[in-house]
């Protein structure tokens, strides 16, 4: 680049701009700009999944138990007993996925009442200590909740496209 | 490469299930493999049960079919294809497997879906088997990159009740499916012995005495298998022998839950409530639940079955039925497991000259006769029947204890004192075929117990006795026993009979037929009579004579030899005495119409 483009563009630019005003103001007292570092050169990622786990797992839900159809369903004019009789297959088939996707057992095998120990170092987010914690552990306490946990996470996985990722269950046209 | 594992494969009726185990160990720590298979459309889900089921797609759906080691495809297998056959039953093919066992069809022609409308593709029962096991390969080949499973030991089960034709049919579509040529066949009721066997270790020693006889109860989703196993004893070792092998019953339980589903029905429409398509095959569901609910120990004296409306509205559209114990158990025990004496036989529906061709589908529901006919059929004589000490069941069926009692209690009043012992355990009624294969390969591999039977059947060619010709009646056909029951594998037999003359040049066809009955039958014997259900005709088999160097007359005569080969294949040779020179029989599928 020529000198006197050089200068000419540093005109303008001072002119019109604080920041290259700032910019060029401390280049001629001296300080020069940290080069731009390189940014580093973007991994070819694997292609993220166009659906979230949340969603397929939601779809399975509405497929197999139709638990999207039961909570959308305004229970404002159904009697309990209708309710309760719909309950009782959406409760079982909604276990029935969720068996087979996460096993959840609990996560503590003791008896809820049952005296248990909590030892120094615990993790949080395994324990949640309640009502008097003071002193230095090992806590003793009761157990008031035996703690859920998923043993596997086994969800399907979808092949469809960006634009269908949000449907959670086709519409059917019988022919 | 050296086999790693050994593989157990039960191509089920209704469900297909993979049982693996690594060979270089000392005790086989069995594990059953899941398999990637479409659910819905786009969504791929594992499971360690592959449905039997192959739906056809339309050419719009393709692109949602993809598999994790295919492009899209226009047939699926497994659970999403089950559930469109409830839907989408012109485009779901349904029992492939028991059309394999059909010799009333051609098995090489594309008819199934049956009865499917014209524009959609159809596609062949072996093409349709091959589907299924292609993709319990995929799924191998895909979980194990590092030991596909054309290098591995592979043991398939088949029903016991299987003919050679069946077998020979099931093992083209296995071998093109990319099984090792060397895979073995094993009958489903050995492989839930050896599921047993596997399970109770050593102890079985104790369990089972000499002289007992164990009574196998294999009630699939849509078969029947009854085997009989023996326990002997030699060399101061206690053996076990299958003994004998039922037909092939096509009644199980998908019947029963239908029957339920049929009665609840009943009751919906006497609410006014007629179900479409989708809400009685949801009701079909809920009816397996039923039945295991309420036949089960405690079970309640009613149950709420209720039907969701099709629409997203879930109450209100929902519609109940109440189902009471009594009548679910009166249609259900004394429908599949009535109350008979040892002597009852099944009874028979009796058509007259046209018989609907389609599914032979059992007209006797009543598994305790066609059991009665078994044990009869077996006995010492002809007046005796087989008593068994033990019974073993098999099946997803007998996940219902009354079921099991009921049987048990029926067996036990046939004879006098003590009913048969159940053979305990904690069975995984399911797996049981699957894992019991794999065991099984590892004890040929590795060494183990092992029950001998040899052939289920006993196999006879059809020949035409000379005589002067009558018009208008057919010369008489005299069966000739080309392979014995309990034929051992690796061994061959001539069979010695008159001569049969081939003529070169042109096909050569047998009629052949076989037996589960016939133990007194030597190769070489020629029976002329015999009853309607004792001796049964089967596919034919032919050869074509080629022009060989050596044999210059027009016709060659020849005798039968026949061999079981290690893998259990049965193979029928015509062999020409003078020159050595042989042919083999290959059996005909394709039906002369």
């Amino acid at each position: 680049m020529g000198r006197l483009s050089v200068a000419f563009r540093a005109f303008f630019a001072a002119l019109f701009s604080q920041e290259a005003a700032r910019r060029l103001g401390a280049a001629l007292s001296g300080q020069l700009p940290p080069t731009s570092r390189e940014r580093p050169i973007r991994q070819a990622q694997p292609a993220a999944p166009v659906r979230s786990d949340a969603l397929s797992l939601l779809s399975a839900l509405q497929r197999e138990a139709r638990f999207v159809d039961f909570v959308q369903e305004s229970l404002e004019s159904a009697t309990d007993q209708q309710i309760g009789a719909v309950v009782r297959d959406v409760h079982r088939d909604c276990a029935v996925v969720l068996e087979r996707m996460f096993a959840i057992r609990p996560l503590l095998g003791e008896e809820e009442g049952a005296e248990v120990e909590v030892s120094a170092g615990f993790d949080a987010a395994r324990f949640r200590l309640t009502g008097n914690v003071a002193g230095e552990p090992p806590y003793r306490g009761k157990l008031g909740h035996h703690g859920w946990q998923a043993t596997q996470h086994e969800l399907p996985s979808w092949s469809g496209s960006r634009a269908n990722a949000m449907v959670i269950c086709p519409a059917e046209v019988e022919l | 490469m050296a086999p790693q594992y050994i593989i157990g494969i039960d191509l089920g009726t209704t469900n297909s299930v993979v049982a693996y185990a690594p060979l270089e160990v000392e005790q086989p720590q069995i594990e059953l493999l899941p398999m990637p298979q479409l659910v819905a459309a786009g969504t791929v889900e594992s499971r360690t049960a592959l449905p039997s089921f192959l739906y056809i797609g339309t050419e719009e759906e393709t692109a949602s079919l993809q598999l994790p080691w295919s492009a899209s495809s226009r047939r699926v297998v497994g659970e999403y294809a089950r559930r469109q056959s409830a839907e989408v039953p012109h485009r779901t093919v349904v029992g492939a497997k028991s059309w394999l066992a059909n010799s009333r069809v051609d098995r090489h022609q594309p008819i199934l879906p049956w009865d499917a409308p014209d524009d959609v593709e159809k596609i062949t029962p072996v093409d349709a088997s091959r589907e299924y096991l292609e993709h319990l390969v995929a799924a191998w080949n895909h979980a194990m990159p590092d030991a596909p499973l054309g290098d591995q030991k592979v043991v398939l089960t088949v029903p016991a009740s299987f003919d050679a034709a069946a077998r020979d049919l099931t093992r083209e579509a296995a071998l093109a499916s990319g099984f090792p040529a060397d895979f073995v066949l094993l009958e489903e009721p050995q492989a839930a012995v050896y599921a047993w066997l596997v399970q109770t270790g050593d102890r079985w020693r104790r369990l089972l005495n000499v002289g007992d006889a164990l009574l196998v109860c294999d009630v699939g989703g849509g078969t029947t298998d009854l085997t009989l196993v023996s326990v002997a004893e030699e060399n101061g070792e206690l053996i076990l022998q299958r003994k004998a092998v039922g037909n092939h019953l096509l009644v199980g339980g998908d019947n029963m839950d239908l029957a339920l589903a049929h009665y609840v029905a009943g009751l919906f429409a006497e609410q006014g409530l007629e179900l479409d398509a989708w809400q009685s095959v949801s009701l079909w569901h809920r009816c397996r639940q039923a039945k295991e609910t309420l036949l089960g120990p405690g079970g309640p004296d009613t149950h709420t079955i209720s039907i969701a409306g099709r629409g997203s509205k879930l109450i209100g559209g929902s519609e109940k039925a109440e189902v009471r114990r009594e009548a679910a158990a009166g249609l259900l025990i004394d429908g599949f497991f009535p109350e008979c004496r040892v002597s009852d036989r099944p009874t028979r529906r009796r058509t007259s000259g046209f018989q609907e061709i389609g599914l032979p589908f059992e007209s006797d529901t009543g598994i305790t006769r066609h059991v009665a006919a078994f044990l009869s059929a077996h006995g010492e004589s002809s007046n005796q029947s087989v008593r068994p000490t033990h019974v073993l069941f098999n099946g997803g069926v007998f996940k219902t204890d009354a079921l099991r009692q009921r049987l048990l209690d029926v067996i036990g009043g046939w004879f006098e004192g003590d009913g048969p012992t159940v053979l305990a355990g904690q069975h995984d009624l399911e797996n049981a075929v699957a894992r019991g294969a794999a065991y099984y390969g590892f004890a040929k591999h590795q060494g183990g117990v092992r029950i001998r039977g040899g052939t289920a059947q006993a196999y006879y060619v059809g020949i035409e006795t000379a005589g002067l010709a009558v018009p208008g009646a057919q010369r008489p056909l005299k069966a000739l026993c080309v392979v014995p029951i309990g034929m051992e594998e690796g061994s061959e037999v001539d069979v010695p009979s008159g001569e049969i003359g081939l003529v070169v040049g042109e096909a050569a066809q047998f009629r052949f037929f076989r037996s589960a009955v016939r133990k007194q039958d030597c190769p070489g014997d020629l029976v002329a009579r015999w009853e309607e259900d004792e001796i049964v005709e089967t596919d034919p088999l032919e050869t074509t004579l080629d022009r060989v160097a050596g044999i210059d007359e027009p016709c060659v005569p020849v005798y039968f030899q026949s061999r079981i080969t290690e893998l259990g294949v049965f193979e029928l040779w015509c062999v020409h005495a003078a020159s050595g020179n042989r042919w083999k029989l290959e059996f005909s599928v394709r039906q002369e119409d």
